[in-house]
């Protein structure tokens, strides 16, 4: 935890436009994009930035898993990250995706990360620099990770259930609707053949976007502390998980909290609700 | 097989390399506001309504010509996904001048070979959105013109 309440636990890990684009040209810098629309960053994106689809590259294509370390070195050795570059996600929606693969990337242990505080809409809106030129860098030597970091910030369902019973904290990030089970889909997107509705019994509603301003940026860090450590209960060293979908609106909270406030052991419990609201036998929670 | 437009579009895409597979999308969807209704255009059929599918709202408007033959224009909300607004213009153009009966029995097997298989299988939602929604309104177009002969 920050011993500074007013200041981010990690504010390196935060940076505005203004620095973006004084080390746009930085080598040890690979600027990131990772959206929900998939031709987004076709149509013009920060000078130089590369593209991470959350989907296309960061998933197993056929297994719903991620894709194993070698795939994630090949994945940095073609976009000219090495383990001592630094990437600057950012996205559209309020970075819910950016944060997705930042996740992403620390689940196969690359250090060092950043977040575009606004994110694309923010960029885009205050009239800075696009280009729909595409960058090319040459290959790195990225080496094969030697494990992915399932069991530091990533959980199963079986983690979920024993935090569950456990009465320890879980996170419900998606919306009111979603939470109470009156739907089972987020607000203004297809039904994605989850059968059942409500949470994961003890879990707290904490949509995504009460961390955030209207511009996407990420609330001051006394209002995220208020929210997160006062009215919610968490506390550093306390095993969290966070879930809301398929992983990457939790991926947002799941960076406010590790980032942001400074809690260690924060876990993002990407099968989410796609795979508790689909799985035989697993206790859900209603209520109004 | 499929309308002369359409396929002449299918022909175009189907053989061009992802990267510029993907340019010819985006290029396809920066043109996509040239399919809005013109001042003093007239429709049988409107359809504007904001469906979870799609991530803003989307009219769609029919003219059917003396020779039965349809004219599409479409309205897009500014939260409309890429890969939509590329679709929206690929097939205002490509079924311009179909009948209605032809739009409907269209098989929908030719959007993966504009769009490419990756693509359709990374944002299945997204592809088949626009296709769904024109298909809809001809077949509203002909059931009320069969409903019309019946009476």
């Amino acid at each position: 935890m920050s011993t500074n309440p007013t200041e981010y636990a990690h504010p390196e890990a935060l940076v505005d436009a203004d620095w973006l684009e004084q080390h746009l040209d930085d080598k040890n810098i690979r600027v990131v994009e990772s959206n929900e629309d998939i031709l987004l960053y076709d149509t013009g994106h920060i000078p130089g930035a590369v593209h991470i689809d959350w989907r296309a590259d960061l998933q197993n294509p056929v297994i719903r898993d991620y894709i194993a370390p070698k795939q994630f070195a090949e994945l940095c050795r073609r976009n000219g990250i090495s383990p001592d570059t630094t990437c600057v996600f950012y996205g559209d929606k309020a970075n819910w995706w950016a944060c997705y693969a930042l996740w992403a990337f620390r689940l196969f242990g690359h250090q060092k990360v950043k977040i575009l505080n606004g994110g694309r809409d923010k960029w885009k809106a205050e009239g800075r620099k696009m280009t729909r030129d595409l960058p090319k860098y040459p290959a790195t030597n990225y080496p094969v990770p030697g494990q992915r970091m399932d069991k530091e910030i990533r959980a199963f369902a079986d983690e979920a259930l024993a935090q569950s019973r456990a009465k320890m904290p879980l996170i419900d990030v998606r919306s009111p609707g979603e939470y109470k089970g009156e739907i089972t889909h987020m607000p203004e997107y297809p039904q994605e053949g989850v059968l059942r509705g409500g949470h994961i019994p003890g879990a707290k509603s904490v949509p995504w976007k009460t961390a955030t301003n209207e511009d996407g940026t990420f609330k001051s860090a006394p209002e995220l502390a208020k929210i997160y450590l006062d009215q919610c209960g968490l506390k550093p060293g306390t095993e969290t998980v966070v879930y809301c979908r398929i992983g990457e609106r939790s991926s947002h909270t799941w960076f406010v909290l590790t980032y942001l406030l400074g809690l260690d052991r924060v876990r993002n419990y990407d099968g989410s609700w796609t795979e508790w609201g689909n799985k035989v036998g697993a206790p859900i929670e209603r209520s109004a | 097989m499929y309308p002369k437009k359409l396929q002449n579009i299918i022909d175009l895409f189907e053989h061009l390399p992802e990267v510029e597979r993907r340019e010819t999308l985006v290029a396809y969807s920066d043109s996509a506001s040239k399919q809005e209704p013109r001042p003093n255009e007239k429709f049988d059929l409107e359809d504007i309504r904001k469906d979870e599918e799609c991530a803003d709202k989307v009219g769609v408007y029919l003219q059917v010509d003396d020779e039965g033959r349809a004219h599409l224009r479409m309205t897009l909300g500014p939260e409309v996904q890429t890969l939509t607004r590329a679709m929206t213009s690929i097939l205002c153009k490509g079924l311009d001048g179909a009948t209605p009966q032809e739009i409907l029995d269209l098989p929908q097997d030719f959007v993966t070979r504009i769009v490419g298989a990756e693509l359709v299988r990374v944002r299945s939602q997204t592809t088949y959105y626009v296709l769904t929604r024109i298909k809809s309104i001809c077949k509203v177009y002909l059931d009320r013109q069969r409903a019309k002969q019946v009476a």
